[in-house]
């Protein structure tokens, strides 16, 4: 983990040294990944099936956007609406969803999920609709291209060192257990349901700041962001970095960031690239790129025998 | 606003409503039947809709759009797309079914990815359109309402496919398999019957459906890219509503859908979208599991 | 082990790929000006990003024949997926890292609203919006960096309300897609049709879901108001379906219609001789119209290109290259705020005439084409038909009325 902690503290240094499409690209990353990683919260540690998970991101997004342009409170209180927003949404989808189990549980998530899209598409006198809204003025400390790429590096430090305290506590433990086993867990006396819609408002709370951050980051919210299609390619991103390491699903984010940024500029067709890229994924590294790695790394400690079977016991 | 709320446009619109219902209800069943059976939401169930829809469309083209063609392409069209999701099935996703569900979810993503793309490196960006044969154009005068006809040829083809599908699953031996398959394969595997086929054959029977539902839908609107993103949501919404795995249910929820819909437009036309939607969340809330019962 | 391979040897050729385009920064002396097009490619939209991509080819072809300040235009492309999301992050990176000159493009009017605030105002790139036709990009959210040059939901409305205003509609009905195009349509047909004709009423208004596959059921309850004119609002892939529907239901045979871009080569093309007949619609430019030498010979030349006529789009795109390549030879060098300031009221050639770019609000003053479709066998599919001709100046806002909403 130090070397993840002493590359935080190099990015910070990135205005200075990279051009600015670099430090834009880098906060995209950023974003994008903490995404990704409240999403693995739940997939991979949680083993809940979250399928619309990009729905709180457009919560946390919309609900900033909509305090800073359509209020006169000042534009922090939006900033730290967002969070808390989706962190409600969370609840109250959660809470349906709950009651379920598995495949059940995704589905009436895509369905919900969907609502909200359809609201965010739809009551165009609040939200513009199709168009979305653009140019939100932001607090005069985050105006410069610099000082906001500052903030976000702060902000997702922050919050991934408060994730890391969560899985690593006795919560994050008996999540895993729930994952690996609900029967037993219930059988134990552990209150599994409670558990798993902690662990939800939790993540979407993470979502809902990497919302917000969105908004720092392009000061433009859009219905796509609510759009089923990019909550499963945030699920792309924690497979191809791995879904039972902490930093997967972040490196997952980059290089789709990355190839999509690079390839996007070739071919129109990045979308059959993706959709090759997943295949590819799911028969030859389902544990992805940090799995594999560690997999890789117990197999030469033990010099010896077959590794430790690991991929797909997920969300299982 | 001045809607003249007499029973007969009542009626009227609630006929064009089932009409619309019945495009539903087949791209539903088929992928409620795959849930049934293979216990996977086909996310690529949308772009095999798209691919019917334009395969009908070149289908149509080839023949010069002679009233034959029409036909040919009704026909042609769901072999077309029974092709491509019996290759996908073989050739990838078989290798899956030992896998969790995600991942298999996570497969027909990709594949829905992969022919969205593919389908504009066939047919390309422009809009098409296929024209039904003359005697399907033009409307009929229903209760004052003029209907088209092309709208009450669906109201039977609707039901036609719903009976054929209750026959395929309920009376024969491949519907049976398949039905005690998806509830414990090892076992149906034990008395000896070649599992992995019966699988991919309920597969591709789910896809055709899709690709029928494309090539029945391509007279009445613009067959276009995009149009694979628009119908999954109603889909999976229907097949939640409905019953997961349950075909009748997969009728249930595409009538709520459509009629809810269609009365809307009369009602308050503004926010007629939002009407089905608030029946979804309405039921999900008080019967989480759907209004039938899941099959599993 | 195999697929290890695969993803590190794709890694490695992302970071090379990174690297080589890191390389690619700053400009040789005596350049050539760079133009970089941020347009749909993929999806629906599709259609029109790639129509306007063959005029834009075509014009610069010809624009580097002769050069300009001792070199040529040259241009890179990318797609913006239809997405607001994607085509902010690839101006951004045309902007900061290609080093582009110009920005042009973007059907999406979302994308052009985002585009122009984020990277055009906030970099200083000119920016040409080629096919946004929202209002607002030249209007309420207009300034020094952005140009239009495309119609907008404003003129197209102002023309038609003016042509129909004479007509004897009093009970008009509106409908149409339920996004921001469909309501700056009503929202701007209404506000001149109301000023130009105070007693029309307004019986109702149907909107639909963008993309929404049966319109009948919102059809059957228009036909029960019996309204004189239905005011369609709606555009793209949704036009044909409303247009079919118009034809399987009949509204077109006892309701006058008016749908803007109804007589869009493009969308009645897949039509055929399918297509409803006396549908009013509202077009800047048709490859059939005005028959002049220049445009017969603009289109012959496009049609033999690209074995299909020049649409809109394309129009639109040869037109922007003509005020890229007229604006920077008037500036006489390659500097942003002077190649601004030389486009302000600048007048190029285009195959229909000359075409004013507006200095007050940066919009080019194009004519808008006032038509009713009806079956071509020439072209097998219909065609505008009694074609009238509204001036730009007739039809835009006064420079007033945009500044005014600019404050």
């Amino acid at each position: 983990m130090l070397w993840a902690l002493g590359l935080w503290l190099a990015l910070f240094f990135a205005p200075l040294a990279a051009g600015r499409f670099t430090v834009y690209l880098l906060g995209v990353i950023l974003v994008t990944g903490l995404l990704a990683m409240s999403l693995n919260l739940l997939v991979g540690h949680g083993g809940a099936y979250q399928f619309h998970h990009g729905a709180f991101y457009g919560v946390g997004a919309y609900t900033a956007a909509l305090l800073i342009t359509k209020t006169s409170l000042p534009a922090w209180v939006g900033l730290a609406a967002g969070p808390l927003a989706a962190a409600f949404a969370g609840l109250m989808i959660g809470s349906l969803c709950i009651r379920l189990n598995k495949l059940y549980f995704g589905m009436i998530q895509i369905s919900l999920g969907s609502l909200l899209w359809i609201l965010a598409l739809r009551w165009y006198d609040l939200t513009n609709g199709d168009d979305g809204i653009h140019g939100i003025p932001l607090p005069e400390a985050l105006s410069g291209s610099g000082s906001a790429f500052t903030f976000l590096l702060a902000v997702v430090g922050v919050c991934l060192l408060a994730m890391h305290r969560i899985l690593e506590s006795p919560f994050g433990t008996t999540l895993r257990a729930i994952r690996d086993n609900p029967q037993r867990c219930a059988a134990v006396g552990i209150h599994v349901r409670r558990h798993q819609l902690t662990a939800i408002v939790i993540a979407t709370f993470f979502a809902g700041v990497a919302g917000v951050l969105f908004v720092v980051l392009e000061g433009s919210v859009f219905p796509d962001m609510l759009f089923w299609v990019l909550s499963l390619e945030i699920f792309i991103m924690c497979l191809l970095g791995g879904w039972f390491t902490f930093l997967g699903p972040m490196l997952g984010a980059a290089i789709i960031v990355l190839l999509r940024t690079v390839v996007g500029g070739f071919t129109e067709y990045w979308t059959l690239i993706l959709g090759v890229v997943l295949i590819l994924l799911i028969f030859f590294l389902p544990e992805g790129i940090m799995g594999a790695g560690h997999r890789l790394r117990l197999y030469r400690r033990r010099a010896a025998g077959p590794p430790s079977r690991g991929g797909d016991r997920a969300a299982g | 606003m001045e809607s003249s709320f007499s029973l007969a446009a009542f009626l009227g619109q609630f006929l064009v409503g089932l009409s619309r219902a019945m495009i539903l209800f087949i791209v539903a069943s088929g992928l409620s039947f795959i849930l049934g059976v293979l216990r996977v939401p086909n996310v690529a169930h949308g772009s095999l809709y798209m691919i019917g829809a334009f395969a009908a469309h070149a289908i149509a083209t080839a023949l010069g759009n002679h009233p034959a063609g029409f036909w040919a392409a009704m026909v042609g069209a769901p072999l077309i797309v029974g092709g491509i999701s019996l290759a996908a099935e073989r050739l990838l996703f078989r290798h899956l079914y030992e896998r969790e569900h995600l991942m298999l979810l996570l497969f027909t993503f990709g594949l829905a990815l992969i022919l969205g793309d593919l389908t504009k490196m066939t047919w390309g960006a422009d809009y098409r359109s296929i024209v039904p044969p003359p005697f399907l154009q033009g409307s009929l005068d229903v209760l004052g309402t003029a209907l088209p006809r092309y709208n009450l040829f669906l109201l039977l083809v609707g039901p036609a496919v719903a009976v054929a599908l209750w026959l395929v699953s309920a009376k024969t031996r491949f519907g049976k398999i398949a039905r005690a398959a998806a509830v414990d394969r090892e076992m149906v595997g034990a008395i000896g019957i070649h599992v992995s086929w019966v699988f991919a054959w309920a597969f591709v029977l789910g896809c055709m459906l899709a690709g029928l539902g494309g090539a029945l839908v391509s007279p009445t609107i613009s067959v276009t890219l995009g149009m694979d993103h628009t119908i999954i949501i109603e889909a999976f919404l229907i097949v939640t509503i409905g019953g997961l795995g349950n075909i009748w249910g997969a009728l249930v929820g595409s009538l709520l859908f459509g009629v809810t819909q269609s009365l809307g437009v009369l009602v308050l036309p503004q926010f007629a979208i939002v009407f089905p939607y608030l029946a979804v969340v309405l039921i999900l809330t008080f019967k989480p599991t759907g209004l039938l019962r899941s099959v599993w | 082990m195999k697929s290890q391979g695969f993803i590190s040897r794709g890694l490695v050729g992302v970071l090379a790929a990174a690297v080589v385009v890191a390389g690619i920064t700053g400009g040789a002396e005596a350049r050539n000006i760079k133009v970089g097009i941020v347009d749909t490619y993929s999806g629906p939209p599709a259609v029109f990003g790639n129509d306007a991509l063959n005029g834009f080819k075509m014009a610069v072809e010809e624009i580097n024949r002769q050069g300009i300040l001792g070199g040529k235009i040259e241009f890179v492309t990318r797609d913006d997926k239809f997405k607001v999301d994607i085509g902010l992050n690839m101006a951004k990176e045309l902007a900061l890292k290609e080093n582009v000159d110009v920005i042009v493009g973007v059907v999406n009017s979302g994308v052009a609203l985002a585009i122009s605030d984020a990277v055009a105002k906030k970099e200083k790139i000119p920016f040409f919006t080629w096919m946004g036709k929202s209002a607002n990009i030249t209007g309420k959210a207009g300034h020094r960096y952005v140009f239009s040059t495309t119609e907008n939901t404003a003129m197209a409305t102002k023309a038609a309300a003016t042509v129909l205003a004479r007509k004897p509609f009093l009970r008009i009905w509106v409908a149409g897609d339920d996004y921001e195009y469909g309501h700056a349509l009503d929202d701007s047909f209404t506000h001149y049709l109301k000023q130009l004709r105070p007693e029309v009423e307004f019986l109702g208004r149907t909107w639909w879901k963008l993309g929404e596959p049966d319109l009948v059921p919102y059809f059957t309850s228009i036909q029960a108001a019996k309204p004189d004119l239905v005011h369609f609002c709606t555009g793209g892939a949704s036009m044909a379906n409303v247009l079919k529907t118009i034809q399987a239901t009949g509204l077109h045979r006892n309701t006058a219609i008016y749908i803007h871009t109804a007589i869009d080569y493009a969308v009645l093309k897949p039509l055929g001789l399918n297509a409803p007949e006396g549908v009013m619609g509202t077009m800047d430019y048709l490859f059939y119209y005005p028959e002049m030498s220049s445009h017969q010979k603009f289109v012959k030349d496009f049609q033999a290109r690209y074995k299909t006529p020049p649409g809109f789009p394309a129009y639109h795109a040869f037109l922007t290259a003509q005020f890229i390549a007229e604006g920077f030879r008037k500036a006489g060098k390659i500097d942003r705020e002077a190649f601004i300031d030389a486009l302000e009221g600048l007048k190029v050639d285009s195959p229909v005439g000359k075409v004013e770019m507006r200095a007050c609000d940066h919009q080019a003053v194009l004519p808008i084409y006032f038509g009713t479709t009806r079956l071509s066998q020439e072209h097998q599919a219909a065609v505008a038909a009694d074609i009238l001709t509204l001036r730009g100046a007739e039809v835009m806002p006064t420079c007033e009325e945009v500044l005014g909403a600019r404050k």
